[in-house]
Formats: C-alpha cells, sequence, structure tokens
C-alpha cells in the first residue's frame, strides 16, 4: 500500500539530487510535461473518487500526455506557433477542473459519512 | 489476488516516482534558473549602464563637435583678419619702398634725364664775374621744375636730394646738404625723360630762363640713371 508513495519520494529524491543541466530551450518542454504529468496524476485521482479509475488508461494516459504535451511544444516551436501556450491553457483548465471536481466528491463523501455517522452511532 | 494488487502497485509507484522525478527536477531547474536569471539581470543593468555611457560620450562628442565647429569658424575669421593684415602690410611694405624711394633712403634706377650747368666760358671785361657763373638759384629752379614736372629722384653731382634737402650758396660754391659743389652741376633727375625734357625746354622756361643768365646748360636724355641713395653725415637713414 505505501509502495507508491515511496516511489514518490524516492522520485522526488532523484529529481532534487541530479546535477543534469537541460539547456535553457527545452526547460518549457519540461514544464509543459510536469504539467500534463499533474494533470493526469490528478485525472488519476477524480477517477479513482469516482470509481471509474482504469489502471491501462491511468497509465497509457500519464506517458501520452507528457509525450503529446511535450511534442506539440517543439512542433509549435518549429512552426512558429505558441502551441506550448495552448497546451498549458488546455492543462492548466483540466488541472483545475479536474480538482474542483476532487474537492466536490471528497466534500460530498464527508457530508455523506456526518449523516451517516450519527445514524450509526 | 494478492499478486495482481502488487502488481497494480508497482505501476502505480513506478508512475508516481516518474512524476515526482519530473516534478522535482523541474522545481530544482526553475530554482537554478532563478539565481541565472537573477546573473542575467544584472548582466542586464550592466549593459544599461553601459549603453547609458555610450549615450552620455555620444552626447559629450557632439558637444565637443559643436566647440570644434565653433572654433574653426572663430578660426577662420582669425585667418582672414590674418590675411587681411598680411594684405595690409603687404601694401605698407609697397608703400614703405615707394616712401623709401621718394626720401632717397635706397638707391633707385629708371630713364631719367640728366642737366648739366656750368659757368659761363666767356666773361666780357665790362660785365662782373658774378653775372657768368652757376648760382645756387640756378640749380634750384632746375631742381624745382623737374619736381613740378614729377621727376621721382634727384641728385645733384651725385648727392641724392630729399624733403629736407637745403641749397646754399657759401661764395664760390654751392653747399648741398653739407656736401660742396663745384660747376659744373650734373642734375640727374628720374621721371619720365621725355616730359621732363619737354618742361625745362619749355619756351621761356628754365632752360631759356638759365641762358639768359648766361648759364651753359646741356639736357641729355637718359634711358637708364642710378642714383644712389641719401647720406646724412655717413648715417643711412
Amino acid at each position: 500500500m505505501w509502495l507508491p508513495f515511496i516511489g514518490l519520494l524516492v522520485g522526488i529524491l532523484l529529481g532534487l539530487s541530479t546535477g543534469i543541466r537541460v539547456p535553457d530551450a527545452y526547460t518549457s518542454y519540461l514544464s509543459i510535461a510536469v504539467l500534463a504529468a499533474l494533470d493526469t496524476l490528478f485525472g488519476g485521482i477524480r477517477a479513482h473518487l469516482e470509481k471509474t479509475f482504469e489502471e491501462k488508461v491511468f497509465i497509457t494516459g500519464f506517458f501520452s500526455n507528457i509525450i503529446l504535451a511535450a511534442g506539440l511544444a517543439f512542433l509549435g516551436v518549429h512552426l512558429g506557433v505558441d502551441l506550448y501556450l495552448a497546451a498549458v491553457f488546455a492543462f492548466g483548465v483540466r488541472l483545475f477542473n479536474n480538482l474542483a471536481q476532487i474537492r466536490r466528491l471528497l466534500l460530498e463523501r464527508w457530508s455523506k459519512k456526518k449523516n451517516d455517522s450519527p445514524t450509526s452511532l | 489476488m494478492q499478486v495482481r494488487v502488487k502488481g497494480r502497485h508497482v505501476v502505480l509507484s513506478f508512475v508516481l516516482l516518474f512524476a515526482g522525478f519530473i516534478i522535482a527536477f523541474s522545481y530544482q531547474l526553475t530554482s537554478d534558473d532563478r539565481s541565472l536569471r537573477a546573473d542575467t539581470g544584472s548582466q542586464w543593468k550592466v549593459e544599461d549602464d553601459l549603453r547609458n555611457d555610450i549615450l552620455m560620450q555620444q552626447s559629450v562628442n557632439r558637444n565637443l563637435t559643436e566647440e570644434l565647429r565653433l572654433i574653426q569658424s572663430e578660426m577662420k575669421l582669425i585667418e582672414e583678419e590674418v590675411a587681411n593684415h598680411e594684405r595690409r602690410y603687404f601694401n605698407l611694405v609697397e608703400d614703405m619702398d615707394k616712401l623709401r624711394m621718394l626720401t632717397g633712403a635706397v638707391a633707385v634706377t629708371g630713364e631719367g634725364i640728366e642737366i648739366t650747368l656750368d659757368d659761363a666760358d666767356y666773361v666780357p671785361d665790362d660785365q662782373h664775374a658774378n653775372n657768368y657763373i652757376v648760382h645756387e638759384m640756378h640749380v634750384q629752379k632746375v631742381i624745382d621744375e623737374l619736381l613740378v614736372t614729377g621727376a621721382e629722384a634727384i641728385a645733384v653731382n651725385g648727392h641724392r636730394i630729399n624733403q629736407n634737402s637745403y641749397i646754399q650758396c657759401i661764395g664760390p660754391v654751392i653747399e648741398i646738404d653739407g656736401n660742396r659743389s663745384f660747376a659744373p652741376f650734373v642734375i640727374t633727375a628720374i621721371g619720365e625723360s621725355e616730359q621732363l625734357n619737354l618742361a625745362v625746354n619749355l619756351t621761356g622756361g628754365v632752360v631759356d630762363q638759365l641762358l639768359y643768365d648766361n648759364v651753359e646748360v646741356r639736357v641729355e636724355k637718359k634711358n637708364e640713371v642710378l642714383l644712389d641713395p641719401f647720406f646724412e653725415e655717413g648715417v643711412t637713414s
């Protein structure tokens, strides 16, 4: 059960300890990838709360979103169109949507629990 | 069931590991970037300072150029003035040369005339010899006539005459500026010889009057006359 959190911690430590420098031109791709990853994570959490979580969809979505976002930004840079902004916008909107949804679900669950608990007690 | 759950956890943990890695890496990069950006900020400041310096230098240069132009125009004025002065000096020198020629300070040469006055050879017994010799008055008359006609330089027996010259009778000789002269008196004048000749030979003119006074007169036109400068008691003026 704690394995995913251990994985997260190890990942954070690894990320902090690496001394790899990414050229300035590619930092935007990285930030887009971060956004995509966050979006997929929160999407997964939401799906889990909605009980529609599917492992395959989550994993493929996680990686393909990252790759697609970075690829889109790359394409945009080479076409002279700021597709990077479009990706940031889309992921941002989805991120907030997901967060809102998560908050609502949690509230719902909490209030249901509150309603349930007095009857059980 | 247990295995399946574990596999799922492993996959999830891998995904989270990746996500954590990416986020942490990005965070680290951004913080690095921020410090770098501070560097670029200082660089920008340096650039700004340099640009300001350049602008300042340019304005200073502009001011200096203006000053230079001003000085150049001033210099031009001064040069013109100097040129005027030079012209004036040149004129002055020329004038001085002419005046020197007139005052007899320098030797002059040119076409002219030579008039020789001599005592009469024959003196009748019943006449006084005084009436048959050349008097200073005669020389004076010739010189006056020559001056009036426009002679530029005159000398008597080689002694240059100038504005201060005097001609004095001291018995049998004539003194001109302290130099004694005896007959015959050779009066040399520089000027237009034709005109001088005509003026002297006028009917009832100087030559006629001299002849009337029993003076032997000989007028001779000369193409080249050389007059020595005027010396006053050995001092060149």
